[in-house]
């Protein structure tokens, strides 16, 4: 088995980045993905360094192991050809609006396919002043679920998360979603499922809404994420690790003073509270912080890591990506592999499960724009005459 | 009733911090019986989690929702055998620890499969099986620093930042473990067989920052921080506005970005080479907010909102807690609800991210331990006795 959704057909309305994030899951896990595209294609197609060919690198990224047809999906020959589509597939992912032909709206397509899973990707949800509005806004999510209370300083400049973590977190959800649709369809039939953006958020930070339930006392990370500055790690001398003494007894500490040439810290008037607390996500932590920094910049960061974990502590490089590629463990279980392109091979990041009897595995490169509107529908039983017809009309874009 | 979409499904829940619960409750949402077994001597990790109520932790009472709660001696004869009985009625083994302790509790993967051969058996580990790191511990800020996550966040000219919710990349870990066993329970409906499922969250987490990581991999550039900027679109930011609020726009398609220049009336805009396509735009990403800064700047946050939402552009503000718990927009949708516990009276939290139209989910509160012993056991032993209302494997 090419992996355990094989067998399955899914059609995906969705552009940028949450609806093709799940097209793409599922097509690594073996399910057949074809991706409709309007004639000018992804919104997501020129994202990200450009280096091999036309298409960026995120729509690489979030695009492979599909098939790609273009079309208007709102004409009338076109929205045709998606219904019929759409008549042989298990599961449908659509962005909201992605078009607007009544026989392609979910209501219709499930009247006339009830074993149909049909996922509407929003922004906010499908219920309340801003129901069904398309899945586009990142920052707009982060921005209505307070995601950025958890960066930057209070009062500075709003500071965003760096990852697309709403949109990933909505792909992430639809793709469960799905799957758990797939198992109960043969008792409970199809349905439709509703995924947003900001509720995918809200979910995924929900342990604040508890947190603020009248607690015993105001602190912790879950509660001074709110206040803390930021965070950038403890510098050595060549760079910045993480640092936590979580769990640490005295005696331990006392030897990472002695190791670290730090017995001077005795002396300051806030050894108290800097041999007390703890590093990393302790109440006072960044308070303490320059003591720590003034101590082990003398150290480089290899020294500094081996010995805290010697002496109990827990320390960790702060990587960029490059540095995580090229470390050891990445390469060891061959995160990065290269996937063979037109333009040549390009690394991609194998799938995050292993499925030791159904490996799931990158089934093919990010599609050109229309590149498969042949092959999927005379898979679909149009005739090689009709096929020319649509493309000599152009119906089908971009062939 | 209708039930959720994993009813008649059996979890059998080795898990503890927040992982493995994460996944587990995303299961139990979905309608499956998950039973959270537990050492009795042995404290939970997430109890050590600040804040608390009532000697209780933000963790544990948050993390473990939507499940029952067993205590099973697993070094016991007795407390083994209650276990192995039980993994005859279950479709679903998770564990979030070390390979070797699965070993030495006797629920090893060989073991398990031979007691039920459809078993979905799914193990979770900070950096994988194998590999030089593979018997380090990972949590959270660990595996932000290491992964390169910090790195990507932070103001323009600082260094990478920790995201200080520190529980997203525990919580990524989890949905991934939460996909991946959903997807072999699909799978198993034309084996009949379950299999082993390995998830690491040094995998699971660089996944969910696959576009960042795929731009370094083709270009070999890090990123730089950006402060709200977004790396690859443009104009995608936070624009101060008159009254000294933040609006959030994400003009990330040429329609939209055309629908924005017409709202604030500067169509000169879409003549300008600078700023023809996303990529161009994103190539003079300084000239364009230059332009657009004090534009954005004249008026109030609500006329922008207004004016925005007229001709379709993506855009928002921020809220904060107090006014999320009272929102239209959450509330209408059931993003938002109250769960009486018992160490912590009513508390807020998610309805979780799907809604299904067919198979609705449910959210309840976590167990104390062991709270549904007796019961469990009592289920034990009628599949003991064959007098089981729930045969083996009753999933599909």
């Amino acid at each position: 088995m090419a992996g355990p959704l094989e067998g399955f057909r899914v059609i995906e309305l969705a552009e940028g980045v949450a609806g093709p994030y799940c097209g793409s899951a599922l097509g690594d896990a073996g399910a057949d993905v074809i991706k409709i595209e309007k004639p000018a294609g992804d919104r997501a197609r020129g994202w990200g360094s450009r280096a091999k060919g036309d298409l960026g690198a995120v729509f690489q990224s979030i695009n492979r192991s599909t098939r790609s047809i273009a079309l208007d999906p709102d004409s009338a020959e076109g929205a045709a050809i998606v219904k019929k589509l759409i008549a042989g597939a298990d599961v449908v992912v659509a962005d909201a609006g992605f078009t607007k032909h009544p026989d392609l709206q979910p209501e219709a397509l499930l009247a006339a396919q009830p074993k149909l899973i049909y996922v509407n990707l929003t922004e906010f949800g499908e219920e309340g002043p801003q129901a069904n509005l398309p899945p586009y806004g990142e920052l707009v999510a982060q921005l209505a679920s307070e995601a950025t209370t958890s960066l930057g300083n209070i009062g500075e400049a709003t500071v965003r998360l760096g990852n697309d973590n709403a949109s990933m977190y909505a792909g992430i959800f639809a793709t469960q979603a799905i799957c758990a649709a797939l198992f109960a369809v043969d008792q409970q039939g199809g349905q439709k499922i509703d995924v947003s953006l900001f509720g995918a958020m809200l979910f995924m930070r929900s342990t604040l809404w508890v947190a603020l339930s009248n607690p015993d006392f105001w602190w912790g990370f879950h509660l001074d994420s709110y206040v803390k500055p930021p965070e950038y790690g403890y510098m050595c001398s060549d760079g910045a690790i993480m640092l936590s003494l979580n769990g640490v007894t005295q005696e331990q500490r006392d030897a990472i003073y002695k190791e670290f040439d730090m017995e001077w810290v005795r002396d300051d008037p806030m050894f108290k509270m800097f041999n007390e607390d703890t590093a990393g996500v302790g109440r006072y932590a960044h308070v303490v912080r320059p003591l720590w920094d003034k101590g082990l910049s003398k150290f480089p960061m290899d020294h500094v890591i081996t010995k805290m974990r010697e002496l109990g502590g827990q320390a960790w490089p702060k990587n960029t990506y490059e540095m995580m590629v090229n470390s050891d463990q990445v390469k060891f279980i061959k995160m990065v592999q290269p996937v063979e392109t037109p333009e040549g091979p390009l690394d991609q990041m194998v799938p995050p499960w292993e499925f030791a009897d159904t490996p799931a595995e990158i089934q093919r490169p990010a599609p050109r724009l229309g590149e498969h509107a042949a092959d999927v529908l005379t898979e679909a039983g149009f005739t090689a005459a009709e096929v020319a017809a649509f493309k000599s009309r152009g119906v089908l874009a971009n062939t | 009733m209708a039930e959720g979409p994993l009813s008649g499904i059996r979890v059998f829940d080795l898990t503890l911090a927040m992982v493995g619960p994460w996944a587990s409750m995303q299961l139990g949402a979905m309608g499956a019986d998950v039973i959270h077994i537990e050492q009795p001597d042995q404290r939970p990790g997430a109890f050590m989690v600040p804040p608390t109520i009532n000697g209780t932790s933000i963790g544990y009472i948050s993390w473990n929702m939507n499940k029952r709660g067993m205590t099973i001696d697993l070094k016991s004869p007795e407390g083994r055998a209650n276990a192995y009985e039980l993994l005859k009625t279950c479709d679903v083994f998770l564990m979030n620890m070390r390979p070797d302790v699965a070993a030495r509790l006797g629920v090893d993967y060989e073991t398990v499969a031979q007691i039920n051969p459809r078993i979905v058996y799914c193990t979770v580990t900070g950096w994988g099986q194998t590999g030089p790191m593979r018997e380090l511990p990972g949590a959270d800020g660990q595996v932000q620093y290491f992964t390169g996550g910090s790195d990507a966040n932070g103001a323009e000219g600082e260094s990478g930042e920790i995201y200080r919710h520190s529980t997203q990349f525990d919580s990524t870990t989890g949905n991934y473990a939460c996909m991946s066993i959903l997807m072999a329970l699909v799978g198993r409906k034309k084996t009949g067989k379950g299999q082993r499922i390995d998830i690491s969250m040094l995998k699971a987490t660089t996944a969910m920052q696959t576009p960042r990581i795929a731009e370094y991999l083709m270009s070999k550039q890090s990123p730089t921080r950006l402060g709200n900027k977004a790396q690859s679109t443009a104009p995608d930011r936070a624009f101060p506005t008159a009254d000294r609020r933040e609006l959030g726009v994400s003009a990330t398609s040429e329609e939209e970005w055309q629908a924005l220049c017409k709202a604030i009336g500067h169509l000169e805009f879409l003549e300008d080479p600078r700023f023809a396509t996303n990529t161009d735009r994103v190539d003079h990403r300084d000239e364009l907010y230059a332009a657009l800064d004090p534009i954005f700047a004249s008026m109030p946050l609500d006329y922008w909102v207004l004016e925005l939402n007229k001709v379709g552009v993506p855009n928002g503000r921020a809220m904060r807690w107090d006014e999320i718990r009272h929102n239209d927009q959450v509330l209408e949708n059931n993003y938002i609800g109250p769960v009486e516990t018992k160490d912590w009276g009513k508390v807020w939290t998610s309805m979780g991210p799907w809604h299904f139209s067919n198979t609705p989910t449910r959210w309840f509160r976590t167990p104390a331990i062991g709270e549904h012993n007796d019961e469990i056991l009592e289920e034990i032993e009628a599949h003991r006795a064959g007098q089981s209302s729930q045969p083996a494997g009753r999933g599909q």
